[in-house]
């Protein structure tokens, strides 16, 4: 039985004093809005309703929350407060900016800035089937990882943590600047210790400190995530995840296959930002920022012959550990 | 491998949870464990706690990224987690120690393997019916088998459980997966108060992450007041592509919220619900920071 959605608000709605122009993207949280402004300029409305606890009728304008469902579709609503909290406080260039927070229909709106583009995972899935020995140029991956480094210099100010960058929260607009998106994950944690509800993370961008309990996660577990996007931007596809590196770590070898094509200092900043150990890593955005920028002369080594035969000996030995027992 | 999740507890009407529950995965296999820290004894959730990340831990380690025989490992993680609860009895010189059960499942390439001791459920659910589910080390469901015959029977006495001075007895058992398959592990604060009927219909019907909340919901109704600690984590089995899991976890996104991993222990989310001062409140507390942020610029 395939559960309805709950119908988006029609074009031409009214709410908060602005005109829904058409439904941008619809998830589990809710649906997203193109409207106009009192001045007709374009912004994003983020609509708060949670597809699985909430109905709406087409045409109707007020969800409806079971009432069984009602505690469960409140505390969504909390995460839906946090994301608007964390983005209130900043306003910045490369950080998705919130403009108005607003109560109507029995539910809540966040109004944004409205982003024209897609996002980075877009990127790399497009620029990966190319099949080209490079993903995206070295130029590019430093320019737009630099962006992203002011926008998250801004948040970690603010005691924040993104807590949950990856390509696809890395949105590229069409006049080329890169944004940080979907803060929902964000929680206020450094200023305090203690209880929080640790967010769901995503393998292969989650530093591990996020799959234990008692570690500290602090502006070095963002930065692992910006090291996995960058590797990802450069490979082509996500990197290992945490528990399975600290089982057996291919990342030195999977980044040596990229020397030559990328230079030894970026692939360096990688590794580094990707360090297993929290401290090994740059311990703030600006110790990453002064490392990436550093850039005076690229050098390139390539391969040595031992070097290669290992890399090959290693992908046949990976090849057979990957391949499914057969019955 | 391609699956999506939904896992939920709630306290109900009891001083503390007892129930734990997680689930943690490679790209080609996935582990989900539950476990109910028994009363009577002391220290309940520190048994299930320490069940949950004992075969946990075992998993990391080992699922590389496929565990080689997945009735073999559930049956020796079961068992280091039993010596685990164990020791921490010993170490602390307790007179009693902390009890749970234990049911905990793979799923691998198209087959979905499980163990289980005391009265810890997995439910299977194929095409709306109930493939199979396991059956309760208690006395109740002996009898109901016909393997032993008492007058009275109480349902909540278990003749087995992890962290008791004798060794645990436990089963296993596997199937091979069809698409749509749907596995659902919950403690007896579910089974407890609703029938393997309502249970089986209600999980056929909808989607876990709807599904789940909803059996939870009923559960603790029914239960009432004195409602025990219900506790489901459910899944249904997608696709077996391997590339999909890495990319995008199935997992609704709402499930953020309420999902847990194992590494972080639960808590029961209800007891900071929102009322509407608060949600008034949240609003005008963004607004101001909105403001001040936007003066600030200007």
């Amino acid at each position: 039985m395939a559960k309805v959605k709950p119908a988006s608000l029609a074009p031409d709605t009214m709410i908060g004093g602005y005109r829904i122009v058409r439904k941008l993207s619809a998830g589990g949280f809710g649906v997203v809005y193109l409207a106009l402004d009192r001045e007709g300029l374009q912004i994003a409305i983020k609509e708060y309703l949670p597809a699985s606890l909430a109905t709406r009728a087409p045409g109707e304008l007020l969800p409806h929350v079971l009432p069984d469902k009602l505690s469960l579709y409140r505390l969504g609503l909390k995460s839906f407060f946090e994301e608007g909290r964390a983005l209130a406080q900043i306003s910045h260039g490369s950080v998705v900016s919130v403009l108005n927070f607003f109560r109507e229909n029995e539910t809540v709106y966040m109004v944004m800035n409205y982003l024209e583009g897609g996002t980075l995972q877009d990127f790399i899935i497009t620029a990966r089937d190319l099949k080209k020995d490079k993903v995206f140029r070295e130029s590019t991956i430093r320019s737009l990882f630099d962006e992203i480094l002011r926008g998250l210099r801004i948040v970690h100010q603010h005691k924040m943590l993104h807590l949950d960058i990856k390509p696809a929260n890395i949105f590229v607009t069409d006049d080329n600047r890169a944004v940080l998106i979907d803060f929902g994950a964000a929680r206020e944690v450094l200023s305090k210790e203690g209880n929080f509800i640790r967010p769901m993370y995503t393998p292969g961008f989650a530093a591990p400190e996020m799959y234990r309990r008692d570690a500290a996660m602090g502006p070095w577990t963002d930065i692992y995530a910006i090291g996995a996007c960058m590797y990802a931007s450069m490979q082509g596809y996500p990197p290992n995840d945490a528990p399975q590196r600290l089982e057996k770590d291919r990342l030195s070898l999977s980044m040596s296959r990229l020397r030559g094509v990328y230079s030894d200092n970026l692939i360096e900043v990688v590794e580094w930002c990707m360090a297993l150990d929290a401290l090994a890593r740059p311990q703030s955005v600006f110790a990453l920022q002064k490392e990436l920028s550093r850039e005076s002369e690229r050098r390139y080594t390539k391969l040595s012959v031992s070097e290669k035969v290992r890399l090959q000996f290693d992908s046949v030995v990976s090849d057979t550990k990957k391949s499914p027992k057969v019955k | 491998m391609k699956f999506s999740v939904f896992q939920l507890s709630r306290i109900g009407g009891r001083g503390k949870n007892e129930d734990r529950m997680g689930y943690c995965y490679t790209r080609e296999s996935g582990l989900f464990v539950l476990a109910d820290g028994m009363g009577g004894h002391p220290e309940g959730e520190v048994a299930s706690q320490l069940a949950l990340e004992t075969v946990s831990a075992l998993y990391q380690r080992q699922a590389r990224p496929i565990i080689q025989d997945p009735a073999e490992f559930l049956a020796r993680a079961l068992m280091a987690a039993h010596q685990q609860i164990v020791r921490y009895a010993t170490t602390k010189g307790m007179l009693d120690t902390p009890r749970t059960t234990l049911v905990a499942a793979i799923l691998q390439g198209t087959e979905a393997t499980w163990v289980h001791c005391g009265d810890s459920r997995l439910y299977v659910v194929r095409d709306g019916q109930l493939l199979m589910r396991t059956r309760d080390h208690s006395y109740l469901e002996q009898q109901n088998a016909g393997i032993i015959k008492f007058d009275h029977v109480n349902r909540n006495i278990l003749f087995t459980c992890l962290g008791s001075p004798i060794k645990p007895v436990f089963d296993k058992a596997s199937v091979s997966l069809v698409l749509g398959d749907k596995l659902l592990l919950c403690s007896d604060g579910l089974w407890g108060t609703l029938s393997d009927e309502e249970i089986v219909q209600r999980l056929a019907a909808k989607r876990v992450s709807q599904a789940v909340p909803e059996l939870v919901e009923s559960a603790l109704r029914a239960g009432g007041e004195r409602c025990d600690n219900v506790t489901v984590l459910a899944m249904e089995w997608e696709t077996p592509d391997v590339f999909a899991v890495t990319q995008n976890m199935a997992i609704d996104t709402l499930a953020g919220d309420f999902a847990s991993t194992i590494q972080s222990s639960h808590s029961d989310s209800m007891a900071d619900d929102l009322d509407e001062k608060m949600i008034e409140r949240s609003i005008a507390e963004i607004n101001e920071a909105i403001r001040r942020t936007a003066a600030k610029k200007s």
